[in-house]
């Protein structure tokens, strides 16, 4: 499996298994009392948020790699529940239909910012700036401040094959970074992402269909943007236009922590899903320590900036070693 | 009187020891060379001498008195200016804010002070005869121009020592000429001059004294009048370099490979027609801003032509993209390796890896096949690298440029298209890469080589074509291939003599 993982992600599991042994110790109970955060629902708790913006940090982190970036994901995650919700609840199509019809969300966004960033040449900052803020209006355009309640139509105690449905976040997340993790590395079209977003000019002289590779990304991103949409309708059981609010930054913040340059051509996939687990074990442990709550931001917007620097440390050892 | 003085200066970046123990004096008023092959340590000196990176070992001094520099900006302040080889600077400011940045004339309150800079600027570039005025966006000046906005940018520190790095790479002869009066001037104001060149008969028409490193250490310091340039060459090399390589083309040239007809796209070029057969390196030689570069990308389906056609072995191709032309058996080195050619966030495995993946439209990527294919490159063109996982940037400028040949080489073509194929590499890589040329085309390869160098279109074309202005201006071959001859075509129009043919429309067509 050489080639497959990298220095890069070594390090970040090395960052998550620091913090994971901090809380546990920090967090450590009375004698004959339970561990607050060390236990299989909490860790299912962590697992699920996480999920919800660890796929789309794959997405994400395939856009940047390829020298680009998404700032729209957080508000196509809110339309998706939006537009899967009223499929669902509105017009009471059945689930699978609606999921298809929210999935179709992702796609529409990121074809529209392909073709803004591939075909009119406008710098992905703005181009995704102005899918997010299109993607939010739509949201609340449909909704008119309600929301769809879909947890009235969804099964209680919801299992598959005797698994909550409460996993199904996290299977997802799991299945989809491995999956992409192979596209990206033993893969001629995730060559290409690296190429395109290391040298771009090098890249078309090279035979690489630039624009393809591009436009790929951009839709691989909204898709996956949308399949967290969908696991956040189900699992909060909302409909609603205000969800998902800020998320772009966490979510390419996973990305970045997940030791993804934004300057593109370098990252991992698998990074990213672990930088979303970091943040998750902080959203998470953070609330549980005494007098921190008002801290949670703070908090948060520090680790990125010392994870990034902790992770370029011992990045560049590894890659020295290697 | 004592001018610049080196002594016992070494620097290593990790394992690769740079600057060896390198000692020698440069005298206060001369203009001294400094020559090597890439790798051989000059870029290492010279940044050390700007005050980019400190030595680990060693001391500079200038005039008796040890020069401790902390940074390019403490460099400058004691009169060393770099003219580096990047002559970009500011492209988004003008004339004079690249020549005042970071040290701008200002007024009380830290206001800037246009008018006197845009004057002292204007006075700088009198005194260099550049005619471009002062609010001059950078961006839009040519090349020479902008080295020379470097060289005023120095002066305007009141430098005693102008270091230039590789200065005539972008230059045409007038330019050089031009750059050259300037130094000359510069010289009898007793400014010191250290000079990096590839470009040996510059170095010998330019330069007092000659110093010559090589892997990191001193070879030897010689006066101008007292040596030969294939001392020099031998100096830099450890060996005799190889004589000319090519024949007249006749022997070796077989059947009709790519045939170019009434290509135009203007205004880079219009109505070019020309043939390349299997077994012969055509040379294009042109000027700067001849459209050799332009023509070499739209034969390669980068740019779509105007008008015209094109076929590989009778069959008519219109490649559309980079990724047409390599199925229809094209490959293009292209001039500038690291804008064009490299992924420096790729191994070296991986960037001789894919053009071939990317003609082939593979899917999986096997990493047995890539090893090979990797290993076979490295081998075939005894590229130097620490490993097959190597970044490009790690590489010297030679290897560098030969990972790009052997990418292309990789995806067997049938025509080869070289931009500018040893640009900024030393001579030994270069003779070597003449040589696998020189192989691939005795192995049944067309090649095409547009170059600006003509030593190396002389050297290893059968047949020359020399372009100016957009057009094919003739065809020289076998006898007729001298300087001279290449030369007047290029810059004018055609003597009357046999073997120089005036290139009509039928131009192309050989029997």
């Amino acid at each position: 499996m050489k080639g497959l993982w990298r220095a890069r992600e070594a390090s970040t599991v090395a960052i998550l298994a620091i913090e994971i042994l901090f809380f546990t110790w920090y967090l450590w109970p009375e004698a004959g009392r339970p561990h607050p955060f060390l236990n299989l629902g909490n860790v299912l708790l962590i697992f699920k948020y996480s999920s919800i913006y660890g796929i789309a940090a794959i997405g994400a982190a395939i856009v940047i790699i390829s020298g680009g970036l998404d700032l729209a994901p957080g508000a196509v995650i809110a339309l998706t529940t939006v537009v899967t919700g009223y499929c669902f609840v509105q017009a009471q199509w059945s689930l699978a239909p609606s999921i298809v019809a929210g999935l179709l969300v992702g796609l529409a966004t990121g074809a529209l910012s392909s073709w803004l960033v591939v075909r009119v040449g406008i710098t992905p900052f703005i181009a995704t700036l102005g899918v997010m803020g299109m993607a939010r209006g739509a949201a609340y355009v449909v909704t008119e401040a309600r929301y769809y309640d879909l947890s009235a139509r969804l099964p209680r105690d919801w299992r598959i094959a005797g698994v909550s449905i409460d996993w199904a976040g996290p299977i997802i997340m799991i299945g989809l970074a491995v999956v992409f993790q192979i596209l990206m590395r033993r893969f001629q079209w995730g060559r290409s992402i690296f190429a395109v977003g290391g040298n771009e000019t090098a890249a078309i002289f090279s035979g690489i269909q630039v624009g393809r590779v591009k436009t790929s990304a951009y839709l691989i991103a909204g898709l996956l943007a949308s399949i967290s949409g969908v696991v956040l309708a189900i699992v909060q059981g909302q409909g609603k236009a205000d969800l998902a609010n800020g998320y772009e930054l966490d979510i390419i913040a996973s990305a970045v922590v997940g030791g993804t340059s934004l300057t593109g051509g370098r990252g991992s996939v698998v990074g990213a899903v672990l930088g979303a687990l970091i943040f998750g074990v902080l959203r998470n442990a953070l609330p549980q320590i005494p007098g921190a709550t008002f801290y949670d931001r703070l908090i948060v917007g520090v680790a990125v900036i010392g994870i990034v620097v902790m992770d370029r440390t011992i990045g560049s050892r590894g890659s020295k070693a290697a | 009187m004592p001018g610049l003085e080196f002594r016992g200066v070494s620097k290593a970046f990790g394992a690769v020891r740079a600057l060896d123990d390198v000692s020698f004096g440069v005298a206060a008023g001369e203009t001294h060379a400094c020559v090597g092959e890439n790798g051989a340590g000059k870029s290492t000196l010279l940044k050390i001498l700007a005050g980019i990176v400190s030595p680990d070992r060693g001391e500079i001094r200038w005039q008796d008195e040890r020069l401790r520099l902390t940074g390019p900006r403490d460099a400058l302040e004691r009169g060393i200016g770099l003219v580096s080889q990047e002559t970009l600077a500011f492209p988004n400011l003008s004339v004079a804010g690249n020549i005042f940045a970071g040290r701008e004339i200002t007024r009380r309150g830290g206001r800037l002070d246009e008018p006197a800079m845009l004057a002292r600027t204007a006075a700088l570039l009198e005194e260099l005869h550049v005619p471009v005025s002062p609010g001059t966006g950078m961006d839009r000046l040519p090349a020479a121009y902008a080295q020379l906005v470097q060289v005023a940018r120095a002066l305007a520190f009141d430098c005693r020592v102008l270091v230039l790095d590789e200065p005539t790479t972008a230059l045409t002869d007038a330019e050089v000429d031009h750059l050259f009066g300037v130094l000359a001037r510069l010289k009898a104001q007793g400014v010191t001059v250290l000079f990096v060149s590839h470009r040996l008969p510059e170095v010998f028409r330019l330069c007092d004294r000659i110093t010559v490193l090589r892997d990191g250490h001193f070879v030897t310091t010689v006066a101008r009048a007292a040596t030969t340039l294939d001392a020099v060459v031998r100096a830099m090399v450890g060996r005799e370099p190889p004589a000319r390589l090519a024949g007249s083309g006749e022997e070796t040239r077989g059947r009709p490979l790519l045939a170019v007809r009434d290509f135009t796209r203007r205004p880079a070029f219009e109505y070019v027609s020309l043939d390349v057969h299997a077994g012969e390196v055509v040379g294009l030689f042109g000027l700067v801003g001849s459209g050799r570069s332009e023509l070499l990308e739209t034969i390669f389906g980068l740019h779509a032509p105007q008008a015209g056609t094109m076929a590989i072995e009778g069959r008519p191709i219109a490649p559309r993209s980079a990724a047409d032309a390599t199925r229809a058996g094209l490959a293009l080195v292209p001039e500038d390796r690291q804008r064009q050619g490299l992924f420096a966030n790729l191994s070296v495995r991986h960037n001789l890896a894919l053009p071939r993946a990317a003609q082939r439209r593979l899917r999986l990527i096997h990493a047995g096949d890539e090893q090979r294919l990797a290993q076979h490159a490295v081998d075939a063109l005894s590229i130097k690298t620490s490993s097959l996982d190597a970044t490009p940037d790690q590489l010297s400028g030679g290897n560098q440029q030969k990972v790009v040949t052997g990418k292309w080489l990789a995806t067997e073509p049938r025509v080869l298209l070289l931009d500018e194929p040893t640009k900024g590499v030393d001579v030994g890589a270069k003779f070597e890469i003449h040589a696998i040329i020189r192989q691939q085309v005795r192995a049944g390869m067309g090649c095409l080589m547009a170059s600006s160098d003509l030593p190396e279109v002389l050297a290893i074309a059968d047949r020359i074509l020399v372009m100016r202005q957009g057009g094919l201006r003739g065809e020289i071959t076998g006898a007729m291939a001298t300087e001279e001859n290449v030369m007047r075509l290029a810059a004018h129009a055609a003597p009357p003599s046999a073997g120089l043919r005036p290139a009509g429309p039928a131009a192309g067509a050989h029997p």
